[in-house]
């Protein structure tokens, strides 16, 4: 949904996007960590998109086939997923949130101005326009 | 000068944030930034910071 909204507002909206694998949301720890394993080869994004479209089936051997899926070279993908090399960077996006005090996912900072939960499309354009009003400080 | 200016920008960014009510993750540096998870162009005016699992 917000890949319509960066599409909405060309050359206006960055997004960024930050980990925060809930305890309780067993497999998205590592689905996170395989994202940033697809990252390395440049397809982070189609990845992060198909886990969506998977979701919740996100067991050793899921991961694996959807990057798969993707063309990505089997073998070096999971020989990532398997070393656990982007732990720390997970770990660290979940030091920020909890810092900056995310609870539950999702929640957004729209130039800083907080919005949790799922939203209809609506809400980010009324709030993207309202940060572009307000002088679009970053 | 140049002091006074950088003085009168943070106090300004710290009036901005507490008249808020929350601190701005980007202006207050507290976010460290993978360039591969970022989509959009880098002098956007508006950022998302989105914070999610897949699940």
């Amino acid at each position: 949904m917000l890949g319509q909204i960066l599409a909405e507002f060309p050359g206006k909206v960055r997004l960024v996007f930050k980990d925060f694998p809930l305890e309780f949301h067993a497999g998205a720890r590592p689905a996170a960590e395989a994202a940033r394993c697809a990252a390395q080869s440049g397809r982070y994004w189609e990845y992060h998109d198909l886990l969506f479209l998977a979701q919740p089936e996100f067991s050793r051997e899921d991961l694996i086939r959807y990057a798969a899926r993707l063309g990505l070279n089997r073998e070096a993908f999971t020989a990532c997923l398997d070393s656990g090399r982007f732990r720390k960077d997970v770990n660290t996006d979940l030091a920020e949130g909890g810092a900056l005090g995310v609870r539950g996912t999702p929640t957004f900072f729209i130039n800083g101005r907080r919005l949790v939960g799922a939203h209809p499309i609506e809400t980010f354009r009324e709030a993207v326009q309202d940060a572009l009003e307000d002088g679009g400080r970053k | 000068m140049t002091g006074i200016l950088t003085l009168t920008a943070v106090t300004v960014a710290l009036w901005a944030a507490a008249c808020s009510g929350q601190p701005d993750p980007l202006a207050a540096g507290a976010l460290t930034m993978d360039p591969r998870l970022i989509r959009g162009a880098a002098a956007a005016p508006v950022t998302i910071v989105e914070f999610s699992d897949y699940q």
